[in-house]
Protein backbone atom coordinates (compact mmCIF):
# COMPACT_ATOMS: atom_id res chain seq x y z
CA UNK A 1 0.00 0.00 0.00
CA UNK A 2 1.02 3.46 -0.53
CA UNK A 3 2.45 5.55 2.02
CA UNK A 4 0.07 6.52 4.59
CA UNK A 5 -0.93 10.33 4.65
CA UNK A 6 -0.70 10.11 8.52
CA UNK A 7 0.57 7.36 11.18
CA UNK A 8 0.38 7.15 14.98
CA UNK A 9 3.11 4.65 16.31
CA UNK A 10 2.89 3.11 20.01
CA UNK A 11 1.13 6.59 20.97
CA UNK A 12 0.17 6.31 24.75
CA UNK A 13 -1.87 9.16 26.92
CA UNK A 14 -1.59 9.08 30.90
CA UNK A 15 -3.78 11.36 32.75
CA UNK A 16 -4.68 11.28 36.14
CA UNK A 17 -2.84 8.17 36.90
CA UNK A 18 -4.18 5.95 34.13
CA UNK A 19 -3.75 5.54 31.21
CA UNK A 20 -6.38 6.56 28.38
CA UNK A 21 -4.42 5.59 25.36
CA UNK A 22 -1.89 2.40 25.60
CA UNK A 23 0.47 1.92 22.92
CA UNK A 24 -1.87 2.66 20.26
CA UNK A 25 -0.87 2.11 16.42
CA UNK A 26 -3.30 3.43 13.70
CA UNK A 27 -2.94 4.79 10.19
CA UNK A 28 -4.64 6.56 7.55
CA UNK A 29 -4.10 6.08 3.82
CA UNK A 30 -4.87 8.04 1.11
CA UNK A 31 -8.52 7.60 0.13
CA UNK A 32 -8.88 5.03 2.67
CA UNK A 33 -11.83 5.60 5.67
CA UNK A 34 -10.58 4.56 8.94
CA UNK A 35 -13.51 4.42 11.95
CA UNK A 36 -12.66 4.53 15.15
CA UNK A 37 -15.80 3.03 17.38
CA UNK A 38 -15.48 1.89 21.11
CA UNK A 39 -17.78 3.01 24.27
CA UNK A 40 -17.68 5.77 25.93
CA UNK A 41 -14.68 6.92 27.76
CA UNK A 42 -12.46 4.48 25.19
CA UNK A 43 -10.14 7.31 24.05
CA UNK A 44 -11.46 7.98 20.70
CA UNK A 45 -11.34 11.61 20.87
CA UNK A 46 -8.15 11.67 22.83
CA UNK A 47 -6.84 9.58 20.11
CA UNK A 48 -7.67 12.32 17.22
CA UNK A 49 -6.48 15.17 19.66
CA UNK A 50 -3.51 13.61 19.70
CA UNK A 51 -3.00 12.26 16.29
CA UNK A 52 -3.91 16.26 15.53
CA UNK A 53 -1.34 17.63 18.04
CA UNK A 54 -3.88 19.02 20.22
CA UNK A 55 -2.72 17.19 23.31
CA UNK A 56 0.64 16.46 24.59
CA UNK A 57 1.44 12.23 24.06
CA UNK A 58 3.81 9.53 24.33
CA UNK A 59 4.58 7.74 20.82
CA UNK A 60 5.27 8.87 17.69
CA UNK A 61 2.96 10.49 15.19
CA UNK A 62 4.02 10.60 11.51
CA UNK A 63 2.73 13.34 8.76
CA UNK A 64 2.95 13.09 5.32
CA UNK A 65 5.10 15.84 4.78
CA UNK A 66 2.75 19.09 3.67
CA UNK A 67 0.00 16.97 4.74
CA UNK A 68 -3.28 19.32 4.43
CA UNK A 69 -5.92 18.62 7.13
CA UNK A 70 -9.69 19.42 7.25
CA UNK A 71 -10.95 18.76 11.09
CA UNK A 72 -14.46 18.94 12.42
CA UNK A 73 -13.94 18.65 15.89
CA UNK A 74 -17.12 16.91 18.32
CA UNK A 75 -17.99 20.01 20.12
CA UNK A 76 -18.37 23.47 17.97
CA UNK A 77 -19.21 26.26 20.40
CA UNK A 78 -21.26 28.95 18.88
CA UNK A 79 -21.36 31.65 21.21
CA UNK A 80 -24.44 33.80 21.15
CA UNK A 81 -21.96 37.11 21.53
CA UNK A 82 -20.30 36.58 18.67
CA UNK A 83 -22.41 38.11 15.15
CA UNK A 84 -21.26 35.75 12.31
CA UNK A 85 -22.90 34.49 8.85
CA UNK A 86 -21.92 31.23 7.65
CA UNK A 87 -20.58 32.81 4.49
CA UNK A 88 -18.42 35.08 6.67
CA UNK A 89 -17.26 31.42 8.83
CA UNK A 90 -16.08 29.98 6.16
CA UNK A 91 -14.33 32.92 4.61
CA UNK A 92 -12.09 32.79 7.52
CA UNK A 93 -10.86 29.54 5.89
CA UNK A 94 -11.47 29.53 2.42
CA UNK A 95 -11.61 31.28 -0.83
CA UNK A 96 -15.28 32.40 -0.80
CA UNK A 97 -16.10 30.63 -4.23
CA UNK A 98 -14.34 27.47 -2.83
CA UNK A 99 -16.65 27.80 0.28
CA UNK A 100 -19.83 27.99 -1.56
CA UNK A 101 -18.73 25.52 -3.51
CA UNK A 102 -18.48 22.99 -0.41
CA UNK A 103 -21.61 24.32 1.12
CA UNK A 104 -23.52 23.22 -2.35
CA UNK A 105 -22.00 20.06 -2.16
CA UNK A 106 -22.84 19.13 1.35
CA UNK A 107 -26.42 20.12 0.02
CA UNK A 108 -26.77 23.06 2.36
CA UNK A 109 -26.32 26.15 -0.29
CA UNK A 110 -29.26 28.33 1.43
CA UNK A 111 -27.99 28.43 4.69
CA UNK A 112 -25.00 30.54 3.00
CA UNK A 113 -26.44 34.29 4.32
CA UNK A 114 -27.57 32.73 8.14
CA UNK A 115 -26.07 33.35 11.60
CA UNK A 116 -24.31 30.62 13.05
CA UNK A 117 -26.31 30.79 16.00
CA UNK A 118 -29.40 29.94 14.19
CA UNK A 119 -28.45 26.92 12.33
CA UNK A 120 -30.01 23.64 12.94
CA UNK A 121 -28.04 20.86 14.84
CA UNK A 122 -27.84 19.19 11.84
CA UNK A 123 -27.54 21.96 9.36
CA UNK A 124 -24.44 22.72 11.41
CA UNK A 125 -22.72 19.16 11.23
CA UNK A 126 -23.05 20.07 7.59
CA UNK A 127 -21.50 23.50 7.78
CA UNK A 128 -18.56 22.25 9.55
CA UNK A 129 -17.98 19.57 6.88
CA UNK A 130 -18.40 21.94 4.52
CA UNK A 131 -15.83 24.24 6.44
CA UNK A 132 -13.34 21.13 6.29
CA UNK A 133 -13.33 19.94 2.46
CA UNK A 134 -13.64 23.37 1.54
CA UNK A 135 -9.84 23.57 1.56
CA UNK A 136 -9.51 20.66 -0.01
CA UNK A 137 -7.44 18.81 2.36
CA UNK A 138 -5.58 15.74 2.02
CA UNK A 139 -7.27 13.96 5.36
CA UNK A 140 -9.94 14.35 6.88
CA UNK A 141 -10.58 14.07 10.34
CA UNK A 142 -14.30 14.07 12.06
CA UNK A 143 -15.23 13.48 15.67
CA UNK A 144 -18.42 12.54 15.90
CA UNK A 145 -19.84 14.84 13.01
CA UNK A 146 -23.02 13.44 13.64
CA UNK A 147 -24.26 15.32 17.12
CA UNK A 148 -27.19 16.98 16.51
CA UNK A 149 -28.14 14.94 13.47
CA UNK A 150 -31.27 12.87 13.12
CA UNK A 151 -31.36 8.85 12.36
CA UNK A 152 -32.54 9.57 8.43
CA UNK A 153 -29.37 12.19 8.52
CA UNK A 154 -26.89 10.37 10.26
CA UNK A 155 -26.71 7.51 7.01
CA UNK A 156 -26.89 10.49 4.03
CA UNK A 157 -24.06 12.55 6.03
CA UNK A 158 -21.96 9.25 6.16
CA UNK A 159 -22.93 8.65 2.53
CA UNK A 160 -22.00 12.00 1.79
CA UNK A 161 -18.68 11.40 3.35
CA UNK A 162 -17.97 8.09 0.98
CA UNK A 163 -18.93 10.24 -1.55
CA UNK A 164 -16.30 13.40 -0.51
CA UNK A 165 -13.50 10.91 -0.25
CA UNK A 166 -14.52 9.27 -3.94
CA UNK A 167 -14.32 12.99 -5.43
CA UNK A 168 -11.66 14.42 -3.53
CA UNK A 169 -9.52 10.95 -2.89
CA UNK A 170 -9.00 12.16 0.74
CA UNK A 171 -8.27 9.73 3.18
CA UNK A 172 -10.87 9.95 6.17
CA UNK A 173 -10.09 9.44 9.91
CA UNK A 174 -13.69 9.05 11.89
CA UNK A 175 -15.04 8.66 15.20
CA UNK A 176 -18.48 7.14 15.80
CA UNK A 177 -20.88 5.38 17.73
CA UNK A 178 -23.17 4.56 15.66
CA UNK A 179 -21.89 1.14 14.22
CA UNK A 180 -24.51 0.67 11.71
CA UNK A 181 -23.72 3.47 9.31
CA UNK A 182 -20.24 3.12 10.00
CA UNK A 183 -20.05 -0.37 9.03
CA UNK A 184 -21.87 0.78 5.83
CA UNK A 185 -19.37 3.15 4.36
CA UNK A 186 -16.01 2.37 6.60
CA UNK A 187 -13.03 0.71 5.06
CA UNK A 188 -11.38 -0.24 7.72
CA UNK A 189 -12.64 -0.12 11.37
CA UNK A 190 -10.38 0.31 14.44
CA UNK A 191 -12.15 -0.82 17.88
CA UNK A 192 -11.08 1.24 20.36
CA UNK A 193 -11.14 0.44 24.19
CA UNK A 194 -7.43 2.26 25.18
CA UNK A 195 -6.11 -0.45 23.44
CA UNK A 196 -6.58 -1.21 19.93
CA UNK A 197 -8.96 -4.26 20.57
CA UNK A 198 -9.04 -5.74 17.42
CA UNK A 199 -9.27 -3.73 13.52
CA UNK A 200 -9.67 -4.05 10.31
CA UNK A 201 -12.24 -5.01 7.23
CA UNK A 202 -15.65 -3.67 9.11
CA UNK A 203 -16.89 -7.45 8.22
CA UNK A 204 -13.77 -9.22 9.91
CA UNK A 205 -14.27 -6.81 13.09
CA UNK A 206 -17.67 -7.77 13.60
CA UNK A 207 -17.04 -11.22 13.79
CA UNK A 208 -13.67 -10.70 16.15
CA UNK A 209 -14.54 -11.55 19.65
CA UNK A 210 -12.71 -8.70 21.51
CA UNK A 211 -15.82 -6.32 19.22
CA UNK A 212 -18.45 -8.99 20.46
CA UNK A 213 -16.61 -8.58 23.92
CA UNK A 214 -17.09 -4.60 23.77
CA UNK A 215 -20.31 -4.17 22.15
CA UNK A 216 -22.23 -7.04 23.54
CA UNK A 217 -23.41 -10.20 21.03
CA UNK A 218 -26.42 -8.64 20.48
CA UNK A 219 -24.96 -5.47 18.33
CA UNK A 220 -22.56 -7.67 16.94
CA UNK A 221 -25.49 -10.11 15.95
CA UNK A 222 -27.14 -7.55 14.33
CA UNK A 223 -24.73 -6.48 12.52
CA UNK A 224 -23.35 -9.89 11.30
CA UNK A 225 -25.67 -12.23 12.66
CA UNK A 226 -22.76 -13.88 14.19
CA UNK A 227 -20.82 -14.96 17.74
CA UNK A 228 -18.56 -16.92 19.02
CA UNK A 229 -16.09 -17.34 22.08
CA UNK A 230 -13.26 -14.52 22.78
CA UNK A 231 -10.13 -14.82 24.74
CA UNK A 232 -10.64 -11.77 26.68
CA UNK A 233 -13.17 -9.93 28.59
CA UNK A 234 -13.05 -6.38 29.76
CA UNK A 235 -12.89 -4.85 33.49
CA UNK A 236 -14.83 -1.71 34.18
CA UNK A 237 -11.28 0.12 33.98
CA UNK A 238 -10.97 -0.60 30.56
CA UNK A 239 -8.28 -3.69 31.07
CA UNK A 240 -8.53 -6.97 30.05
CA UNK A 241 -8.74 -9.88 31.74
CA UNK A 242 -8.55 -13.20 30.42
CA UNK A 243 -12.37 -15.14 30.67
CA UNK A 244 -12.72 -17.40 33.62
CA UNK A 245 -13.51 -21.36 31.92
CA UNK A 246 -16.85 -22.42 32.83
CA UNK B 1 -7.65 53.77 24.77
CA UNK B 2 -11.40 53.66 24.93
CA UNK B 3 -11.48 53.17 21.23
CA UNK B 4 -8.66 50.55 21.28
CA UNK B 5 -10.12 48.36 24.34
CA UNK B 6 -13.60 47.83 21.95
CA UNK B 7 -12.32 45.73 19.04
CA UNK B 8 -10.05 43.57 21.91
CA UNK B 9 -12.93 43.32 24.35
CA UNK B 10 -14.89 41.34 21.16
CA UNK B 11 -12.43 38.99 21.63
CA UNK B 12 -12.63 38.78 25.13
CA UNK B 13 -15.81 38.59 25.20
CA UNK B 14 -16.64 36.02 22.37
CA UNK B 15 -13.49 33.55 24.47
CA UNK B 16 -15.53 34.47 27.24
CA UNK B 17 -12.48 35.71 29.12
CA UNK B 18 -13.28 38.48 31.37
CA UNK B 19 -12.44 36.78 34.36
CA UNK B 20 -8.77 36.26 33.07
CA UNK B 21 -8.58 39.83 31.97
CA UNK B 22 -9.82 40.71 35.40
CA UNK B 23 -6.90 38.57 37.14
CA UNK B 24 -4.48 40.07 34.62
CA UNK B 25 -5.40 43.75 35.94
CA UNK B 26 -4.84 42.33 39.55
CA UNK B 27 -1.41 40.81 38.87
CA UNK B 28 -1.30 44.72 36.92
CA UNK B 29 -1.46 46.22 40.41
CA UNK B 30 1.41 44.10 41.61
CA UNK B 31 3.43 44.89 38.68
CA UNK B 32 3.01 48.87 39.00
CA UNK B 33 4.10 47.87 43.15
CA UNK B 34 7.05 45.91 41.83
CA UNK B 35 8.12 48.48 39.37
CA UNK B 36 7.51 51.19 41.88
CA UNK B 37 10.05 49.07 44.21
CA UNK B 38 12.90 48.75 41.62
CA UNK B 39 12.13 52.04 40.13
CA UNK B 40 11.39 51.13 37.10
CA UNK B 41 8.55 53.03 34.93
CA UNK B 42 5.29 51.95 36.85
CA UNK B 43 3.68 51.48 33.44
CA UNK B 44 6.56 48.85 31.91
CA UNK B 45 6.37 47.30 35.37
CA UNK B 46 2.69 47.06 35.26
CA UNK B 47 2.70 45.81 31.10
CA UNK B 48 5.54 43.83 31.90
CA UNK B 49 3.61 41.53 34.98
CA UNK B 50 0.19 41.47 33.07
CA UNK B 51 2.16 39.89 29.97
CA UNK B 52 3.76 37.07 32.50
CA UNK B 53 0.53 36.81 34.43
CA UNK B 54 -1.64 36.29 31.48
CA UNK B 55 0.60 34.31 29.35
CA UNK B 56 1.22 32.18 32.40
CA UNK B 57 -2.55 31.96 33.72
CA UNK B 58 -4.19 31.07 30.27
CA UNK B 59 -2.34 27.62 30.70
CA UNK B 60 -3.61 26.99 34.17
CA UNK B 61 -5.85 24.26 35.22
CA UNK B 62 -5.73 20.98 35.91
CA UNK B 63 -7.80 17.72 36.07
CA UNK B 64 -9.25 18.72 39.77
CA UNK B 65 -8.82 22.52 40.08
CA UNK B 66 -10.69 24.51 36.99
CA UNK B 67 -8.70 27.02 35.21
CA UNK B 68 -10.85 29.96 36.25
CA UNK B 69 -10.26 28.90 40.05
CA UNK B 70 -6.89 29.01 39.49
CA UNK B 71 -6.32 32.49 37.72
CA UNK B 72 -8.69 33.45 40.46
CA UNK B 73 -6.18 31.94 42.72
CA UNK B 74 -3.23 33.68 41.40
CA UNK B 75 -5.10 37.12 39.96
CA UNK B 76 -6.30 37.52 44.06
CA UNK B 77 -2.66 36.74 45.15
CA UNK B 78 -1.36 39.67 42.86
CA UNK B 79 -3.89 42.10 44.38
CA UNK B 80 -3.23 41.30 47.81
CA UNK B 81 0.62 41.17 47.51
CA UNK B 82 0.09 44.57 45.02
CA UNK B 83 -1.40 46.16 47.46
CA UNK B 84 0.44 45.69 50.39
CA UNK B 85 3.52 46.59 48.00
CA UNK B 86 1.60 49.65 47.32
CA UNK B 87 0.76 50.46 51.05
CA UNK B 88 4.48 50.13 52.30
CA UNK B 89 5.81 52.60 50.45
CA UNK B 90 5.21 56.27 51.71
CA UNK B 91 5.55 58.43 48.60
CA UNK B 92 2.47 56.34 46.94
CA UNK B 93 0.05 55.71 50.19
CA UNK B 94 -1.85 58.61 49.54
CA UNK B 95 -2.25 57.29 46.13
CA UNK B 96 -3.81 53.76 46.67
CA UNK B 97 -7.33 54.76 45.59
CA UNK B 98 -5.79 55.83 42.40
CA UNK B 99 -4.58 52.51 41.32
CA UNK B 100 -7.54 50.58 42.51
CA UNK B 101 -10.31 52.83 40.61
CA UNK B 102 -7.48 55.02 38.17
CA UNK B 103 -6.81 58.82 38.66
CA UNK B 104 -6.47 60.14 35.07
CA UNK B 105 -6.28 64.04 36.02
CA UNK B 106 -3.31 62.61 37.76
CA UNK B 107 -1.94 61.64 34.26
CA UNK B 108 1.31 63.46 32.90
CA UNK B 109 1.55 64.97 29.40
CA UNK B 110 4.00 62.07 28.53
CA UNK B 111 1.81 59.36 30.28
CA UNK B 112 -0.85 60.30 28.20
CA UNK B 113 1.12 60.50 25.00
CA UNK B 114 2.39 57.16 26.12
CA UNK B 115 -0.89 55.61 26.44
CA UNK B 116 -2.16 56.26 23.53
CA UNK B 117 0.62 55.50 21.60
CA UNK B 118 0.36 51.88 23.16
CA UNK B 119 -3.30 52.11 22.54
CA UNK B 120 -3.29 53.04 18.59
CA UNK B 121 -0.39 50.15 18.85
CA UNK B 122 -2.75 47.36 20.01
CA UNK B 123 -5.59 48.50 17.72
CA UNK B 124 -3.15 48.55 14.49
CA UNK B 125 -2.08 44.77 15.57
CA UNK B 126 -5.04 44.03 16.47
CA UNK B 127 -6.32 45.25 12.78
CA UNK B 128 -3.42 43.46 11.65
CA UNK B 129 -3.66 40.25 12.81
CA UNK B 130 -7.30 40.10 12.66
CA UNK B 131 -8.10 37.17 10.29
CA UNK B 132 -5.87 34.75 12.35
CA UNK B 133 -7.63 36.08 16.38
CA UNK B 134 -10.74 35.87 15.05
CA UNK B 135 -10.43 32.10 13.62
CA UNK B 136 -9.02 30.99 16.53
CA UNK B 137 -11.77 33.07 17.99
CA UNK B 138 -14.54 31.27 16.52
CA UNK B 139 -12.72 27.88 15.66
CA UNK B 140 -10.63 26.79 18.82
CA UNK B 141 -9.08 23.81 18.71
CA UNK B 142 -9.59 24.04 14.45
CA UNK B 143 -7.15 26.41 13.77
CA UNK B 144 -4.63 25.17 16.04
CA UNK B 145 -5.55 21.24 14.12
CA UNK B 146 -5.38 22.41 10.81
CA UNK B 147 -1.48 24.74 11.55
CA UNK B 148 -3.19 27.69 11.67
CA UNK B 149 -1.20 28.86 14.00
CA UNK B 150 -3.61 28.90 16.91
CA UNK B 151 -0.75 28.71 19.31
CA UNK B 152 1.16 32.04 18.63
CA UNK B 153 -2.46 33.81 18.04
CA UNK B 154 -3.39 32.67 21.29
CA UNK B 155 -0.09 33.96 22.65
CA UNK B 156 -0.15 37.48 20.52
CA UNK B 157 -4.04 37.93 21.49
CA UNK B 158 -3.06 37.33 25.57
CA UNK B 159 -0.28 40.15 25.43
CA UNK B 160 -2.55 42.76 23.42
CA UNK B 161 -5.35 42.01 26.49
CA UNK B 162 -2.35 42.50 28.39
CA UNK B 163 -1.16 45.65 27.34
CA UNK B 164 -4.46 47.30 27.48
CA UNK B 165 -5.24 46.48 30.69
CA UNK B 166 -1.90 47.61 32.06
CA UNK B 167 -2.16 50.81 30.34
CA UNK B 168 -5.80 51.17 31.43
CA UNK B 169 -4.82 50.28 35.08
CA UNK B 170 -4.03 54.10 34.91
CA UNK B 171 -7.04 55.42 33.59
CA UNK B 172 -9.91 53.21 35.32
CA UNK B 173 -7.70 51.49 38.23
CA UNK B 174 -7.17 48.03 38.44
CA UNK B 175 -10.98 46.91 39.68
CA UNK B 176 -12.63 48.45 36.85
CA UNK B 177 -10.15 48.26 33.58
CA UNK B 178 -12.36 44.72 32.67
CA UNK B 179 -15.58 47.14 32.63
CA UNK B 180 -14.15 48.82 29.36
CA UNK B 181 -12.97 45.77 27.88
CA UNK B 182 -16.24 44.12 28.21
CA UNK B 183 -18.94 46.83 28.31
CA UNK B 184 -18.40 48.40 24.90
CA UNK B 185 -18.62 45.19 23.33
CA UNK B 186 -21.78 43.92 24.98
CA UNK B 187 -23.37 47.37 23.75
CA UNK B 188 -22.38 47.14 20.24
CA UNK B 189 -23.58 43.40 19.96
CA UNK B 190 -27.15 43.59 19.06
CA UNK B 191 -26.47 45.82 16.56
CA UNK B 192 -24.10 43.76 15.03
CA UNK B 193 -24.16 41.16 12.01
CA UNK B 194 -20.73 40.46 11.62
CA UNK B 195 -17.52 40.66 13.65
CA UNK B 196 -15.90 43.17 11.88
CA UNK B 197 -19.53 45.42 12.76
CA UNK B 198 -19.29 44.47 16.33
CA UNK B 199 -15.93 45.71 16.31
CA UNK B 200 -16.34 48.63 15.13
CA UNK B 201 -19.27 49.57 16.50
CA UNK B 202 -17.58 48.80 20.32
CA UNK B 203 -14.91 50.77 19.44
CA UNK B 204 -16.90 54.18 18.77
CA UNK B 205 -19.06 53.34 22.10
CA UNK B 206 -15.22 52.90 24.18
CA UNK B 207 -14.11 56.29 22.48
CA UNK B 208 -17.83 58.05 23.50
CA UNK B 209 -17.48 56.71 26.68
CA UNK B 210 -14.56 58.47 28.37
CA UNK B 211 -15.00 61.64 27.09
CA UNK B 212 -19.04 61.16 28.50
CA UNK B 213 -17.07 60.45 31.31
CA UNK B 214 -14.87 62.42 31.90
CA UNK B 215 -18.18 65.77 31.05
CA UNK B 216 -20.23 64.17 33.64
CA UNK B 217 -16.78 63.91 36.79
CA UNK B 218 -16.07 67.52 35.83
CA UNK B 219 -19.67 68.69 36.09
CA UNK B 220 -20.51 66.41 39.83
CA UNK B 221 -16.65 66.54 40.70
CA UNK B 222 -16.97 62.81 41.07
CA UNK B 223 -13.95 60.87 40.32
CA UNK B 224 -13.43 60.41 37.01
CA UNK B 225 -12.47 56.73 36.23
CA UNK B 226 -15.45 55.19 37.87
CA UNK B 227 -17.48 58.38 35.69
CA UNK B 228 -16.33 56.97 32.68
CA UNK B 229 -17.26 53.59 33.31
CA UNK B 230 -20.51 54.48 34.79
CA UNK B 231 -20.72 56.56 31.29
CA UNK B 232 -20.10 52.93 29.48
CA UNK B 233 -22.25 51.35 31.63
CA UNK B 234 -24.84 54.00 30.10
CA UNK B 235 -24.01 53.68 26.74
CA UNK B 236 -25.03 49.40 27.25
CA UNK B 237 -28.42 51.04 28.93
CA UNK B 238 -29.34 52.90 26.22
CA UNK B 239 -28.06 49.81 23.14
CA UNK B 240 -30.37 47.40 24.77
CA UNK B 241 -33.20 49.51 25.40
CA UNK B 242 -32.61 50.52 21.65
CA UNK B 243 -32.68 46.97 20.43
CA UNK B 244 -35.83 46.17 22.47
CA UNK B 245 -37.75 49.02 21.27
CA UNK B 246 -36.78 48.33 17.33
CA UNK B 247 -37.79 44.85 17.79
CA UNK B 248 -41.40 46.28 19.88
CA UNK B 249 -41.92 48.92 16.34
CA UNK B 250 -40.49 45.54 14.32
CA UNK B 251 -43.81 43.69 15.52
CA UNK B 252 -46.10 46.36 14.47
CA UNK B 253 -44.51 47.32 11.65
Amino acid sequence: MSEPLIAANQVSVYAGGTHILDRVSVAVHPREIVTLIGPNGSGKTTLLKAILGLMPAQGEIKRRPGLKIGYVPQQFDRDPSLPMAVAGFLALFAPACAAKAALARVGVAQVNNRQLGALSGGELARVLLARAIAGRPDLLVLDEPMAGVDVSGEAALYHLIAEIRDEFGCGVLLVSHDLHVVMAQADRVVCLNRHVCCEGDAHAVVRDPAFVALFGARAAGELALYAHHHDHAHAPSGETEPVRNG
Amino acid sequence: MGAAAGPIGCFVLWRRMAYLGESVAHMGLLGAGLGLLIGINVLVGTAALAIVAALVMARAGDRIIPAGTFVGIVGHMGLALGFILLATMETVRADLLGYLFGDVLALSASDVAVIAAASLGVLAVTALLWRPLLRAAVGGDIATAEGHGGRWVQAAFLVLVALLVAFGLKVVGALLIVALLIIPPAAARPFARTPEAMAVIAAAAGALAAPLGLAAAYATDAPAGPCIVLAAGAIFAASALGSQLGRIFAKFR
